[in-house]
């Protein structure tokens, strides 16, 4: 009765309730959808900005641009969606409410996610979408069922990464009661440098960048898509793999997870 | 074999060692010395099944750290733990199933939801068949009077209410065992009482063993039939309030009223107060049975009135406290 099956059971049970308690503030729903949409939108209208003036950065044009920061920002929805109660997670371990999770019959993880829906990741997410769509019909890639498939493939596997870099970022937190620095500087290191061929960093910067793994969310698998693998300054097929990335994180995470939570102290009460 | 059992039970808890003087938070965030505190230093138990226990301790003894150890959200320095065969840190999510926990500090209901959709996700997450929760569920709003405010978020319940919900919410499932912890702090008499009811109830009809922290003696009086009592993480009593009350107590009183204001000399008791026709007299019931004592009285002096007072545990809880290093 903890399988994975029991597992799905009990976050469909736990959504439902979820979902319950969010429809009671329903403005702040379509409040915060479309603030997520407004501040993604603005950030590719920089890059905008940037392209107009100087056409092509680093060999990629607007339409390659929009491609990588649709790819970026899908998988950032795609991960965020699920996860983002992990922004409450150290507060829920300082303040011992963890420990709800402790002594119900289902995976803590799950419930932790389940606990509350917020609707800001869907406005990252849909608005990643319109940006990916548009994209995909301005570059040139003929989209076939390969290409497609390695498209999904490779947004899921970059979803994985966030996702796993912050899980176990955030179960430090489980040692140290607080981890959300941290976890924002990554984040934000995500956001800033993933939405730009790595290349322009230059060599150390782009080594650094593949060690975080910023490169493997979506520079090279789209690189891959665009053609360009050779221009990505790593081996081809490291790139091509660069969707299996995701799986290896996410893994490794989840474990350094289990591991942290044996260390949980809850509050004094 | 015993449903709760705890060997040598042993918690640590790590934090930074605090420096002083110049620069002390700079020195205190670069050290990488920790100071260890010993919450629970070798607690060992057992409980059989249907007992109703008393976990009884001053703050900061370690009675919150045993229960979370019991339930399985603290993972112990040393010692073992098994419930109901389940050593719970190891098996959370199978020891979940088979106990109920009810933390008087912090509500485990969903703050946005109705209480009786509370009640519903936790009867789906327990996979109970649907006729089992609906009759507990009657059963429960019938016992806890839950009527009135079952349709109401929990955010807006007052504490009583809140908490009448947590017990049926812990116990709707039919766990085997139930943690109470401080379950009526903060309540008024009257919901005191019915918690109390309640869970006497539950104990004498569908012999759920029940583990309670308290600070509130009667509590205790009107519930437990056997005390652990804890201090300094290590226990200092296992047994009976009665023996309690015998091994750190042991002397009772008996008031005397007396037709006429006269001294009062009794061989076996000693005279702790005198006046206006009233004595109170000090004895061991060991040396001098209360009925000889109350007969030579009766014999010796013109005696209207007797009363033989009990010992209040809260008294005897109060000297073990004080007494205490």
């Amino acid at each position: 009765m903890t399988g994975v099956r029991w597992q799905l059971r009990a976050a469909l049970i736990l959504l439902g309730g979820a979902v319950r308690g969010a429809v009671q503030y329903r403005a702040d729903i379509v409040f915060t959808m479309i603030a997520g949409a407004l501040y993604n939108g603005a950030g590719f209208a920089t890059i905008w900005v940037v392209l107009d003036r100087f056409e092509v950065i680093a060999g990629w044009d607007i339409g390659d641009m929009a491609l990588l920061y649709g790819m970026r920002l899908v998988a950032h929805g795609l991960w965020l969606v699920p996860f983002n109660q992990l922004d409450w997670f150290s507060d829920h371990v300082r303040e011992g409410s963890f420990d709800r999770y402790l002594v119900r019959p289902a995976s803590p993880l799950l419930q932790l996610l389940t606990t509350r829906i917020q609707f800001s990741p869907f406005g990252d997410l849909i608005s990643g979408l319109v940006v990916l769509g548009a994209a995909m019909s301005a570059v040139d890639v003929d989209w076939g069922p390969l290409t497609v498939a390695y498209l999904v493939f490779a947004l899921i596997g970059g979803a994985l990464i966030e996702g796993g870099i912050q899980l176990a970022l955030s179960s430090i937190a489980f040692r140290t009661l607080k981890a959300d620095q941290v976890k924002l500087t990554v984040d934000s290191v995500f956001n800033l440098f993933g939405n730009y061929p790595a290349r322009i960093f230059g060599t150390a910067g782009q080594l650094v960048l593949s060690v975080i793994p910023v490169v493997f969310v979506a520079y090279l698998p789209a690189s891959v898509l665009l053609g360009r693998v050779d221009a990505a300054g790593l081996p081809a097929v490291v790139a091509w793999l660069s969707p299996l990335a995701g799986v290896v994180v996410a893994t490794a995470s989840y474990l350094v997870w289990r591991r942290m939570l044996l260390g949980y102290q809850s509050s004094g009460t | 074999m015993p449903l709760i059992e705890a060997r040598g039970l042993v918690k640590d808890f790590h934090r930074p060692r605090r420096r002083t003087g110049r620069f002390a938070g700079l020195r205190t965030l670069v050290s990488r010395e920790r100071e260890t505190v010993r919450a629970v230093d070798g607690v060992s138990f057992s409980i059989e099944s249907g007992e109703l226990v008393g976990y009884l301790g001053p703050n900061g003894a370690g009675k919150s750290t045993t229960i979370k150890m019991l339930t399985g959200i603290l993972t112990p320095t040393a010692g073992e733990v098994t419930v109901a065969g389940v050593v719970p840190w190891r098996k959370r999510q199978d020891n979940a199933r088979n106990i109920g926990v009810v933390f008087g500090q912090r509500s485990q209901l969903w703050w946005d939801l109705p209480l009786v959709e509370s009640l519903r996700l936790v009867g789906k997450l327990y996979r109970m068949p649907r006729t089992r929760y609906e009759e507990n569920l009657a059963k429960f709003v019938e016992l806890l009077d839950m009527r009135p405010f079952l349709d109401t978020p929990v955010r807006q319940l007052s504490l009583g209410q809140r908490m009448r919900g947590d017990l049926a919410a812990a116990m709707i499932y039919e766990p085997a065992v139930l943690y109470l912890d401080e379950p009526t702090v903060g309540l008024d008499v009257i919901a005191k009482e019915r918690i109390r009811k309640f869970v006497a109830d539950l104990s004498s009809t569908s012999g759920t063993t029940v583990l309670l922290t308290t600070h509130d003696m009667d509590d205790v009086e009107a519930l437990c039939e056997r005390l652990i009592l804890i201090d300094h993480g290590k226990v200092l009593y296992d047994g009976t309030p009665a023996a309690l009350k015998d091994s750190y107590a042991p002397q009772r009183e008996l008031v005397v009223q007396l037709a006429s204001p006269c001294e009062v000399t009794v061989a076996g008791a000693r005279t702790v107060e005198s006046g206006e026709g009233v004595v109170r007299l000090s004895f061991d019931p060991a040396e001098t049975p209360a009925a000889a004592l109350i007969s030579e009285l009766f014999g010796n002096y013109p005696v209207t009135d007797v009363s033989l007072q009990e010992t209040d545990l809260e008294d005897v809880i109060k000297k073990i406290y004080a007494g205490r290093s």
